[in-house]
């Protein structure tokens, strides 16, 4: 018996961001499975010390491999990795930029200075991506 | 057997920082700290202020800080908390004497999810009751409970830095009718709670659950309205 039109709240920033922090700590989960798979598939298993494996599954960028000897002709590099570091690279800095906000936030009552702090936040967000995008951009053959 | 009953002290009007002060005193493993305090405001020292009421656990006057715990002191055992007891206000809202706190502001959050029935349908035909099944009843059945001791608001590492939001006690309040088939207001209620100082302030530290002197699972009833807003939808 429920006497009213079922609620419809709206999309508010804050409810937008609790929806992406659970869905990109999930895609981060997806990124590092895909990465950590394939390099076994393309012989990681022989080929890179643990500690490399581990770089490469969280961020698969060629430049992590490269001094291990393997041949990045046969699948290290491509525009399937350049996707899966541009994913890596805007969940993981998002991810963490809006958790870095949530806990300040948590702790800053003055207006004004939780309009500076996001602001800070933003720029910061801002260069972080550029700064990953640029590495990742160059990840070609 | 002998009790050391250690008290958080402070009159604004004398003292210019706050103290303990000791006392040592008799009693049994089935007093409660509400008896002891009684016994040190009657025999020792009547400048000793802090609020009761029903002394039954019913009415929610007497939330302090038991040994680092949020409890309240007429539920609290002797037997349970040990001979060495450490009473102190509760945190995150202001002192104004002793054990009493200035409890506006969790009752300013309690009032922003406006917690009463709101329905503006006409009564059914024979003017009595809007009927409701003990299942529709079952599902908000726990959150009827609350006694707004404030036990879990000020529990919330959330609310200690920062007042601004609603807290659980207010969320579970909101629960209680959001999730109330007679009411028809639950629309106006996540509203509040989908913003920046509703429910996404709770970061699901549960120390809300662990406070409730009612045994109310906050923390999941918090989680209920969080997923209420996720699906647009109460059912
Ligand atoms: S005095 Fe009423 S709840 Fe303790």
């Amino acid at each position: 018996m429920q006497s009213r039109p079922a609620p419809q709240p709206g999309l508010t920033f804050e409810y937008l961001m609790w929806l992406f922090i659970r869905i990109s700590g999930l895609g981060l989960y997806l990124v590092a499975l895909v990465g950590v798979t394939a390099a076994l598939v393309m012989g990681a298993r022989t080929q890179l010390d643990m500690g490399t494996l581990i770089r490469w599954t969280f961020f698969p960028n060629s430049g992590h491999v490269a001094n291990a000897g393997v041949d990045l002709e046969l699948g290290w590099v491509s525009l399937l990795w350049q996707i899966m570091q541009g994913m890596a690279v805007v969940f993981g800095v998002t991810h963490g930029m809006n958790g870095l906000r949530n806990i300040l936030e948590d702790f800053i009552s003055n207006k004004g200075t939780r309009l500076v702090v996001r602001v800070i936040i933003i720029l910061l967000w801002i260069l972080f991506l550029y700064a990953a995008f640029t590495l990742v951009l160059s990840d070609t053959l | 057997m002998e009790i050391t009953l250690k008290v958080f002290r402070y009159n604004p009007e004398k003292d210019a920082k706050w103290h303990y002060e000791t006392y040592v005193i008799e009693g049994q493993p089935t007093d409660r700290v509400l008896d002891l305090l009684e016994y040190v405001k009657g025999y020792i020292d009547g400048t000793l202020s802090f609020r009761r009421s029903c002394a039954h656990g019913v009415c929610g006057s007497d939330a302090m800080r038991i040994n680092g715990r949020n409890r309240l002191a007429c539920k609290a055992l002797v037997r349970d908390v040990g001979t060495k007891i450490t009473v102190e206000p509760l945190i995150g809202l202001k002192v104004i004497k002793d054990l009493i706190v200035d409890m506006e502001p969790f009752f300013d959050n309690y009032k922003k999810i406006l917690p009463f029935l709101i329905n503006e349908t006409p009564p059914p035909a024979d003017g009595k009751e809007r009927y409701q099944s003990p299942e529709d009843r079952a599902i908000f059945d726990d959150t009827t409970k609350c006694i707004l001791c404030a036990c879990c608001t000020t529990s919330c590492p959330s609310f200690w830095a920062n007042d601004d939001y609603v807290g659980p006690a207010a969320i579970v309040n909101a629960h209680r009718f959001i999730f109330d088939s007679r009411d028809e207001a639950a629309n106006e209620r996540l509203k509040v709670l989908n913003s920046m100082f509703g429910v996404y302030r709770c970061h699901t530290i549960f120390n809300c659950t662990e406070a409730c002197p009612r045994e109310i699972q906050v923390t999941k009833a918090i989680g209920e309205v969080k997923m209420a807003i996720l699906r647009g939808k109460i059912k």
